[in-house]
């Protein structure tokens, strides 16, 4: 008995001793397996292909023996720790590893082997300008220091006390195994062995037998995380790590996926192309319209507000589809319809809304004058006569103006470049030639300005009817006059005046429609409101020259019908000026020729 | 023997994320009690910048995975509500086979709480969902807030993951003897809430 059970006892030392140097290589197989990126990267992604599929009852077969210690099957040994067991004199001793965290410089000399060939730990690398951090150190022993009351109170079999030790350990190494890959510097390891870029640094690792302490400074900024130690019978096998908690710097780029970040000028935003012009489609109604945009940029979710700026840089409602928002302040690209295009189209919405610069809603349905700027309008509602920049008048509704249908008419007023687009279309109004011979004259003469009224709907209307010859037009001129020049409403208002007064003179009546009496009355008020017409003094002096020649041409006392436009006031007055003489000339005269020049109509 | 329980610490997850987060947690729990021969396999969760161990074991895996399953259903019926998710570990003990029974008792020895409290709630699957519970991200939709708040749960299911490391180390001595040729003990993954087990025998 006593024999066996020294026996035992021996056999138990012998076998806890076992226990012990087995656990020193096991542990330090799971550290260096993931610590060491070139040594085992055979080893990392073998032991992945080994594990994944097989089950734990055929891996037994195929496990090398020495690797089922601790019932933990890791595959291949690395090459440090072949010789581990030669160099270790006795479990006394402590095993330290320090990993180190190697910074490469600028100037790299090393000639980095390709990713799959062994790297070893002695490989030489000239760095200038390296930089070494120890980012771990493992500290594993057996502490030998006498354990408390362990025999009087333990009856237990050498069997039982040998099987709670091999448990224990199990335990402490399957802890290991999960911690090792919980540190920070695993991340490291697990950028350098699987990605095959080059970085700027590498892990390295040292093992020793002694423990280098580490100034205070240094150990201040570590952390400390103790295994439970495993009580043997002689001792306590210890196991613990000091580590950096951050390591962040080292690793210039991270693994973890960037937050989403909102690129403002990517490509094919309106911001990358500042200059694409877009027709804005002005709107009908005023009804809020879905922000369903076609272009690629957009999307359809609405978050931040509608655009803001109508003039020159006015900002996209809607931020890019590819990019998520993360920011706070959002930060939209410009919108892609341009002021002029908005001048373009919108007069009627800068009549309304003069001020360009409104704050941005957040709701999505934002008010009328920013339709005219959404894309979103699928129908061109109204293409322009040219598309230059016109400066801003707001001489009249938007009147649809289809060019394209009535080239014979608008054909010479086309090429009275500059005007702008309202000015076109009243001058249209008002110069247009009609095969069916309107009389543009006789009904507009006797227009008052309390009648003048355009709508905008029956100006539409009208000039819709413009545009079809089988409609009376009232602004339509007879076809037998070359050029026909309407006048402003406000000449209008003048002229009303002197065609009441001219009324027994010209013996003709001026009916006009009342329909278009309310359009022309809407016409004047808008034209009252408008600013000066000094921009177009360049087209008001061809008009007028036109004006004069068709003056000396058309002398006052003929039939025809001639329409005198003057495209200013200062025009108007003139004429007002020579519509008195004449009829002063007349009166005085005594219904002798008075060779004035303005114009008659009936 | 006594039955040691680990309250783990709560966390805040939203719904897509339930799956992954139990996942890591279950099968660290099991690693650590799988004390037989294993061939441990390493994961990374793709939500979260975390590794985790499983056993390596296809049955293990597809076992889990089908309570994580039922978890998610359940959740799905009790929204916004803090639910458990309790993994058990006993022996099995083999009562004297009297002329009423003879069945085996358990006798538990340890006992994981998993806490979670699942805050949002996306329709994705059931179809007998209520419209109103399909919802947007409540408090504000920010991107800013929402990687925030994965990165508190990182923070958080990493201190989880140590906690079990801790516990598996402080307590060792209620742990049963390993049996040769057993490589789990028996375990059950229960919802305390609401009784579903799942018996997982050798």
């Amino acid at each position: 008995m006593a024999s066996s059970h020294g026996n035992s006892t021996h056999s138990e030392s012998a076998k806890t001793e076992q226990i012990i140097t087995e656990f020193f290589a096991k542990s330090l197989h799971i550290i260096l397996e993931c610590r060491s990126p070139f040594m085992s990267s055979r080893n990392f992604s073998g032991e992945q292909a080994l594990s994944s599929p097989s089950s734990s009852s055929s891996s037994s077969s195929s496990v090398r023996p020495r690797d089922k210690w601790f019932n933990l099957a890791l595959g291949e040994c690395p090459a440090a720790l072949e010789n581990l067991d030669l160099w270790r004199q006795s479990n006394f001793e402590p095993v330290v590893v320090d990993v180190i965290l190697v910074k490469r410089g600028l100037s790299r000399t090393q000639s980095l082997k390709e990713s799959g060939n062994a790297y070893s730990s002695d490989h030489e690398e000239v760095f200038s300008g390296s930089e070494e951090k120890i980012i771990e150190r493992w500290i594993v022993q057996y502490d030998t220091r006498k354990p408390r009351e362990k025999g009087s109170t333990s009856r237990r079999t050498s069997s039982n006390v040998l099987h709670t030790l091999y448990k224990k350990s199990i335990l402490l190494l399957r802890s290991l195994y999960a911690t090792v890959r919980l540190l920070p510097a695993y991340k490291i390891f697990r950028d350098l062995n699987c990605s095959g870029k080059l970085r700027p640094f590498t892990l390295t690792h040292r093992l020793l037998s002694f423990v280098e302490p580490f100034t205070r400074k240094e150990e201040s900024e570590m952390q400390r995380f103790s295994f439970t130690p495993v009580d043997t019978s002689s001792g306590r096998l210890c196991l613990s790590v000091l580590y950096h908690s951050s390591v962040s710097d080292a690793s210039s780029e991270s693994s973890t996926p960037m937050s989403p970040q909102f690129i403002p000028d990517y490509v094919g935003s309106p911001l990358a192309d500042p200059l694409k012009r877009f027709t804005s489609l002005p709107v009908s109604s005023p009804s809020s319209l879905p922000f369903s945009r076609r272009h690629s940029w957009s999307y359809d979710r609405y978050r931040a507000s509608p655009p803001a700026y109508f003039s020159p840089s006015p900002t996209h409602s809607e931020p890019p589809a590819a990019n998520a928002l993360r920011f706070g302040p959002v930060n939209l690209p410009p919108q892609h319809p341009d002021s002029s295009s908005v001048h373009k189209t919108n007069y009627s919405y800068d009549e309304y809304y003069p001020s360009p610069n409104f704050t941005p809603s957040p709701s999505p349905s934002p008010p009328v004058y920013m339709h005219g700027n959404h894309l979103s309008n699928a129908a061109l509602l109204r293409t322009e006569s040219a598309p230059v920049c016109i400066p801003k008048l707001n001489l009249h509704p938007s009147l649809p103006m289809n060019d394209n249908s009535r080239p014979s008419r608008g054909s010479k007023l086309d090429t009275s470049t500059g005007l702008p687009n309202t000015g076109v279309s009243v001058e249209k109004v008002f110069f247009v030639k009609d095969d069916s011979k309107k009389h543009y004259g006789t009904k507009i003469s006797t227009v008052n300005s309390s009648q003048f009224s355009i709508s905008r709907s029956s100006s539409r209307s009208f000039l819709d009817d413009f545009d079809d010859s089988d409609f009376p037009c009232h602004f339509d001129v007879e076809d037998d006059d070359p050029m026909y020049h309407g006048s402003r409403p406000e000449s209008f208002d003048k002229r009303s005046h002197i065609g009441d007064q001219m009324d027994p003179q010209a013996g003709g009546t001026f009916p006009i429609k009342k329909s278009q009496d309310a359009a022309v009355g809407a016409l004047v008020h808008m034209l009252k409101k408008a600013p000066p017409l000094r921009q177009e003094l360049s087209t008001s002096t061809v008009d007028s020259t036109h004006v004069s020649s068709i003056r000396a041409e058309h002398p006052p006392d003929t039939s025809s019908s001639v329409l005198v436009a003057s495209k200013t006031t200062a025009d108007a007055l003139e004429e007002l000026q020579g519509f008195k003489l004449m009829k002063d000339c007349l009166l005085s005269q005594g219904g002798g020729t008075c060779n004035v020049a303005a114009g008659i109509w009936k | 023997m006594n039955c040691e329980v680990c309250q783990l610490k709560e966390l805040e997850v939203e719904h897509f994320e339930i799956r992954e987060v139990l996942r890591c947690i279950l099968h660290t729990i099991v690693f650590h009690r799988a004390l037989g021969l294993v061939r441990p396999k390493v994961i990374d969760l793709e939500l979260f910048d975390i590794t985790y161990v499983q056993c390596g074991d296809g049955e293990l895996e597809k076992k889990i995975d089908e309570k994580i399953e039922q978890f998610i259903s359940w959740v799905e019926k009790h929204p916004n509500k803090k639910s458990q998710v309790c993994i058990s570990f006993y022996e099995v003990k083999n009562k004297h086979p009297s002329w009423f029974t003879n069945k085996t008792e358990r006798l538990y020895w340890e006992q994981w709480y998993i806490n979670l409290n699942v805050s949002q709630q996306q329709k994705v699957h059931s179809g007998k969902s209520h419209p109103s519970k399909i919802v947007v991200d409540p408090g504000g939709n920010s991107l800013e807030e929402r990687s925030a708040r994965r990165a508190a749960l990182e923070t958080s299911l990493r201190e989880v993951l140590f906690q079990i490391i801790k516990f598996v180390n402080e307590k060792k001595d209620h742990v049963p003897p390993i049996s040769d040729g057993v490589v789990y003990f028996p375990y059950e993954v229960t919802i305390p809430r609401w009784i579903l087990s799942l018996i997982h025998e050798i």
